[in-house]
């Protein structure tokens, strides 16, 4: 029948793409899952615990923060309280007890993200506030529960050494021996402070930066956090990412560029010889370049302004490996650089099509 | 082939031309009663010059131009004048039209044919133009012969002949290049000389190859275009062809360029050469919710119903009527509607090709950003739109904004840009008229 049905006003497009807020997280949860079974791998099934008592609580705190808000509760199974819950357990080392992610997870969801009005809301990544909040609270717990990975080896569970460094070059240095539960830049910190004793810094530098090193830092068999240790599942994982049209690559890669152009620049002892490879394996650099600093919501929106953030959180990261209070800056250079956003995008705004400069 | 060209930015929607683009056009014949809107071209409606019970000629005037931005309105066919009254339209609520009972659709009056084109004085041509009531046949429906008259002072040294047709599902265009390709030469040359420009082109997507070949074949100088929406809007166009890129607020003649879509062009050449008014358009009838997708070319004036019982009829549930194409065509809430000269296209859209989510908050992702073709940043203005911040929303350049909808396709959360984008124009506009006033 034709001529008296009624039909449906809209706004156009009357079409859309496929993707969706949902469909991206729970993408993002795929794409962090090799990490998890690298996690498995080398700290033991209590790294699972760990992660699954994290991704509990955020799932659990942001269904609680929303009920007691009366805000629609399905908001909690979007995903992205699993993708906070994933990202802080990633961020804290494998020997902490099973409260410490749970707590962080808490602190992320209720305070950095739902106080804020909730997703899309937020001014910092939760995860990374939630990480802050641990080190400024438990900063023992946070800073020495380093366990040092473990491989299947002839069918028998082996130690690796934690810092990247073989067992052969281990046994021929008394230094490394006492730093044998560390992580690599526990020990690069560390030689930043033997100044006064020629030789000895930069004998054990050489030895984080060789290549064997730097292998087993693509591999994971370093310390580190949870979700950090093994460059080689996180990038399997940015691959899928970007085969789904999630990742846009602006961020991730003027961050892992700006990490190793300084890195190189003054991530050794002097100017012009640290190891940009080094820099970009260690520590948080893969998992924050690809799974941290894309966090959309807290990064700006303008192309130009992604560049300039990921330059400016790799510069950050840089001076507090080298200068700063802690081994490690990643997070807290993120962290940092999340709060610039709205003024980075406030200055990069996109000159519209054919729109004159003005004068004056 | 030569290099394909693009603009920047843009997006990919699916195509969803093969439903129809081997369709050969049908013609169909008048409906029983033909409503003709006075208001088919963009500007001041035309002044109806007949009443009820009047006698009325094919191509005889029932309402004339009334103003600058503005075009006479002929009679579809022979028959008797009904009434003179607001009907619903395809692009707004109501609109005042002239409904007739069709007799016949044999003879009627035409205009003296312009034979000698090639030699006929510019400013005859352009008359001809104005007074056949050609207006763009893409959808703007701006009356063709206001862009045939630059103001003084202006060079004009280009013409782009727009047969993009990037929206989705749309055949029309196509069809019309491979099946009316002699006439629309014509109409380009007419046009060509009348601005005074040597060296027409024509801009294809290159999903279109019959059309590119065989335009080429006939020496038409064709430029391959990228398939990417907004491929066909005209500042785009302009941008992806010459390199040329249109001030904000500005017209393609601020940088010398007129583009005239295909249909116009055969419009064109039938005003001229034969002397027809414009009265019938060819457009494509598709999406899921019809048996039989096909091209028509039907009289204005005829219902949307009619031409869905031409397709086939309704088939399963109609999520949406759409008068257009998927991305910035009109949704009916009637198909009693007539058609128009600016209807490209008709879409029975079913439930499974409709994007139908519920709002989301913006997650920032910034993908609006990455294919806005006019480098707006749409999150931001839409969301000063809903919380009522104008002067914010204008700052930001809601008003470059033309609706293409890119952003709101992408938009992962859902988000209603382009309707908030839009609302901001206008409340933005209210306010400077206030101002004004």
């Amino acid at each position: 029948m034709t001529g008296n049905r009624m039909f449906d006003l809209a706004v156009s497009p009357h079409i859309g793409s496929s993707q969706n807020t949902k469909r991206i997280m729970w993408d993002v949860v795929i794409a962090l899952i090799p990490a998890l079974v690298a996690a498995f791998w080398f700290f033991g099934p209590r790294a699972l615990m760990l992660v699954a008592a994290s991704v509990g609580a955020a799932v659990l705190t942001e269904w609680l923060c929303l009920k007691f808000m009366k805000r629609p509760v399905n908001f909690a199974f979007d995903g992205s309280a699993v993708v906070t819950g994933l990202l802080l357990a990633y961020n804290v080392p494998s020997g902490v007890p099973w409260w410490i992610p749970v707590l962080g997870s808490a602190f992320a969801i209720a305070v950095a993200k739902q106080a804020f009005g909730g997703l899309g809301h937020n001014i910092v990544n939760p995860a990374l506030l939630g990480r802050a909040f641990l080190v400024a609270s438990f900063p023992v717990l946070m800073t020495a529960g380093w366990i040092a990975p473990m491989e299947w080896r002839d069918g028998q569970r082996i130690d690796v050494q934690s810092c990247g460094v073989s067992t052969a070059q281990l046994s021929e240095s008394e230094e490394l021996d006492a730093l044998s539960g560390a992580t690599p830049l526990n020990v690069l910190k560390q030689t930043f402070s033997w100044e006064g004793e020629p030789g000895r810094g930069e004998e054990v530098r050489a030895m984080l930066f060789s290549k064997q090193s730097l292998k087993n830092l693509f591999m994971g068999r370093a310390g580190g956090c949870i979700g950090e240790t093994s460059a080689i599942m996180l990038l399997l994982g940015a691959i899928y990412l970007i085969l789904r049209g999630v990742l846009e690559l602006r961020l991730p890669l003027s961050y892992l560029g700006s990490v190793a152009l300084f890195g190189w620049l003054f991530g050794g002892s002097g100017w012009f010889n640290g190891n940009p490879l080094f820099h970009l394996l260690a520590g948080g650099v893969i998992l924050g370049g690809f799974f941290m600093i894309t966090d959309m919501v807290t990064t700006p929106v303008t192309k130009k302004g992604r560049i300039i953030f990921g330059i400016g959180a790799g510069l950050l990261t840089m001076v507090i490996r080298r200068w700063g209070g802690y081994p490690e800056g990643c997070s807290y250079s993120i962290l940092l650089m999340n709060l610039g956003t709205p003024l980075i995008d406030r200055y990069t705004r996109p000159r519209a099509f054919g729109e004159v400069k003005k004068n004056g | 082939m030569s290099k394909v060209k693009s603009f920047a930015g843009g997006t990919h929607p699916p195509g969803n031309k093969e439903h129809s683009s081997g369709a050969a056009v049908v013609r169909l014949p008048a409906p029983e009663v033909v409503t003709v809107p006075l208001c088919q071209h963009l500007g001041a409606p035309s002044k109806p010059v007949v009443k009820p019970g009047d006698q009325v000629l094919k191509g005889s005037v029932i309402g004339e131009q009334n103003g600058f931005i503005s075009l006479p309105t002929h009679s579809p066919v022979n028959g008797k004048v009904l009434r003179v009254e607001n009907v619903p339209m395809p692009h707004m609520r109501s609109g005042p039209a002239v409904v007739i009972k069709t007799e016949s659709e044999d003879g009627g009056e035409v205009y003296e044919p312009i034979a000698d084109w090639e030699h006929a004085d510019t400013s005859v041509l352009v008359n001809r133009i104005k007074e056949a009531g050609v207006c763009g046949m893409g959808g703007a429906s701006f009356p063709t012969y206001v862009k045939l008259s630059p103001p003084k002072g202006v060079t004009i040294d280009t013409l782009i002949i727009n047969g993009v047709e990037c929206e989705p599902y749309l055949t029309a265009d196509h069809r019309l290049m491979l099946e009316r390709t002699q006439d629309l030469i014509t109409g380009m040359s007419i046009l060509a000389r009348v601005l005074g420009v040597t060296d027409p082109v024509i801009g294809i997507e290159v999903n279109k190859p019959d059309a590119i070949k065989l335009l080429q074949e006939k020496g038409v100088k064709v430029v391959p275009l990228k398939v990417q929406y907004p491929q066909g809007a005209e500042k785009q166009l302009i941008s992806a062809v010459t390199g040329r890129v249109v001030p904000a607020g500005g017209l393609p003649l601020n940088v010398g360029v007129v583009v005239q879509n295909v249909g116009t062009c055969v419009a064109v050449a039938e005003a001229v050469c034969s002397g027809l008014p414009s009265i019938r358009r060819i457009t494509t009838v598709s999406g899921l919710g019809v048996n039989k997708p096909g091209n028509f070319d039907v009289c204005v004036g005829t219902p949307v119903s009619v031409l869905i019982e031409a397709a086939g009829g309704y088939q399963g549930e109609i999520k949406r009527l759409v008068s257009g194409g998927p991305m910035m065509g009109m949704a009916m809430f009637t198909d009693t509607a007539p058609v128009t000269k600016g209807t490209s296209g008709i879409l029975a859209l079913s439930p499974g090709e409709v994007r139908d989510v519920e709002e989301g908050p913006c997650i920032r992702c910034g993908k609006c950003v990455d294919v806005c073709p006019l480098n707006l940043v749409p999150c931001t203005i839409a969301t000063a739109s809903e919380f009522g911040k104008w002067e914010d929303a204008e700052k930001a350049g809601a008003l470059n904004c033309m609706a293409c909808g890119t952003c709101s396709y992408v938009c992962p959360a859902g988000r209603y840009l382009v309707q908030h984008i839009k609302r901001a124009q206008n409340e933005i506009r209210a306010l400077a008229r206030e101002r004004e006033a």
